[in-house]
């Protein structure tokens, strides 16, 4: 493992750039307006509830219909393409890119990333796990569960329909779990990693390294 | 088993006549679309199972399936598993389902063929169809978020549904458990101020099998409607979403709902964890509920449960 990922290099470069560059794209087409600038600090989505928008970023108007679109974290606008502003774009369009900075529990999660396989949220939804998995982590932990392809390890709750989710991925363990009963999970989004057995000594080698390391 | 035969017969014969007279209660329908949508309906009731006594109709419906399976045959997509009562009925988070004789306990399991965006409005189309089946029956019914189906703020039906794949094929189903008060009148102590039934408001019995007949042409009709809107959709052309093309099971199910307006606990198992509560401004093309909390904030969710306060 150490031969595939140098993890000495990994860590000298987040620490000469501890930051993500998150690129905000269109959703959809329509007329863009910029109402956030270079160097603007914005902030993410927070509340209790997760209800609180982050700051306006830009407007894009659509058939009349104006949609505001907003941070979802906090940092600082690097980049915008002002030659955009005012203009009729795509769906996909790159349109500004936000500087985030990252605590030391993300640059953790990103380093991991490199040795989990990550299971992705099939759609929209709120999830929790299969009722015996879910038992079997109250009792032992969720890193002695072993799951392996086609095993049902999740349910995906989405307009009172409850529907398993199946695992795909490498076998292995559960070593990382990313979401909460209850909260809901965008398409895409990693609601477990999964490592092997044997990955595991590596996987506390690079936790502790980086904690130690990083202020 | 003879008086299950002949009880079966019955429902098949009254779904016919009730089916025939869906497209005459929708009079602003065209005719022509009607019959399209009840053709797509039209595998509900494919096959009719009634029993006197089962634990659960859910768990039946799983071990039919298994058993299609296991023989490489097919499964008639729509089947229809009743029972008179149910010995260990379950509701959402293992709740206990209080199902004795007189109520009317049956799950309709259907491949599922739709895509993602118009799968999600299976639960809200089976919460559609038991309320308009009350409502056929001059009941004062209305539908709560995501489908419980009230009577004068009392529960008289209640939907469960379940995805469940295929162990050999790996065929979705989805699994419509539906529970309605019809003539059972007595509950539960637990239950007493929180459920009732169809007789108990009308104030004499029905015939089970006309109003059992009588739900799975409402099921027929708007299961239909959203395989109708999806071969809508779809013929438009490709990037037209359902923020395009007002979805006709979401108007209908704002014409029968109460909770848009409301005041509501919300949380993913409300009973044991509200999470806050807020105000229903509506409910999007998706059927998420869009609530606007004490400090103004929108919230959207597309799961989880409320209690009107």
């Amino acid at each position: 493992m150490q031969d595939e990922i140098d993890f000495d290099q990994i860590l000298s470069q987040y620490r000469s750039d501890p930051f993500e560059y998150i690129e905000v794209k269109t959703s959809h087409t329509g007329r863009l307006q910029f109402k956030a600038k270079e160097e603007d600090v914005v902030e993410g989505v927070t509340g209790e509830w997760q209800h609180i928008k982050g700051t306006l970023l830009f407007h894009l108007e659509r058939e009349r219909n104006v949609k505001p679109v907003h941070s979802t974290v906090i940092g600082v606008v690097s980049t915008v393409e002002r030659s955009l502003d005012g203009q009729f774009v795509e769906a996909g369009e790159k349109v500004m890119t936000i500087r985030h900075p990252l605590k030391k529990r993300e640059i953790i999660e990103r380093i991991l990333r490199n040795v989990l396989t990550l299971f992705p949220a099939p759609e929209r939804a709120k999830y929790f796990f299969a009722l015996d998995i879910q038992s079997r982590i109250d009792k032992h932990g969720q890193r002695s569960i072993s799951i392996r392809p086609g095993d049902e390890i999740l349910t995906m709750s989405l307009m009172k329909r409850d529907t398993p989710v199946t695992y795909q991925g490498e076998p292995g363990i559960i070593h990382s779990v990313y979401f909460s009963p209850g909260e809901t999970m965008d398409q895409g989004q990693p609601l477990i990693g999964i490592c092997s057995e044997d990955k595991l000594p590596l996987i506390q080698k690079i936790i502790a390294r980086v904690k130690s390391e990083w202020e | 088993m003879a008086e299950i035969i002949s009880e079966r017969l019955l429902i098949a014969s009254e779904y016919q006549q009730a089916l025939y007279s869906e497209p005459l209660l929708r009079p602003s329908v065209p005719p022509e679309t009607a019959a399209v949508i009840l053709r797509y309906g039209a595998m509900v009731g494919t096959e009719i199972e009634h029993l006197k006594q089962a634990p659960r109709c859910m768990d039946l419906a799983r071990a039919r399936i298994h058993a299609c399976e296991e023989e490489d045959r097919s499964f008639a997509s729509g089947r229809v598993i009743i029972a008179d009562r149910l010995t260990d009925g379950k509701g959402r988070f293992l709740r206990h389902w209080h199902a004795p004789d007189g109520g009317l306990w049956m799950v309709l399991t259907l491949v599922n063929t739709l895509l993602p965006e118009h799968a999600s409005l299976y639960s809200l189309a089976a919460g559609v169809a038991c309320c308009e089946t009350l409502r056929h029956y001059q009941l004062n019914a209305t539908i709560k978020w995501v489908n419980d189906v009230l009577l004068n703020g009392r529960k008289a039906a209640g939907i469960l549904t379940e995805t469940m794949r295929g162990p050999k094929g790996g065929e979705e189903y989805v699994l419509i458990g539906i529970g309605v008060n019809v003539n059972n009148t007595s509950f539960a102590p637990e239950l007493r101020n929180t459920a009732a039934s169809m007789a108990e408001f009308a104030g004499h019995p029905f015939v089970l099998a006309e109003v059992t007949a009588r739900l799975l042409a409402k099921l027929a009709w708007n299961i239909g409607l959203l395989h109708y809107a999806e071969a809508e959709q779809l013929a438009a052309g490709s990037g037209t979403s359902l923020n395009d093309m007002p979805h006709p099971l979401i108007a209908a199910w704002r014409s029968l709902s109460d909770t848009i307006g409301r005041q509501v606990r919300f949380g993913f198992n409300v009973a044991l964890a509200p999470q806050f509560t807020a105000k229903v401004i509506d409910i999007d093309d998706r059927g998420q509920l869009l609530m606007r909390l004490a400090d103004g904030q929108m919230v959207c969710e597309n799961g989880g449960e409320i209690i009107y306060v």
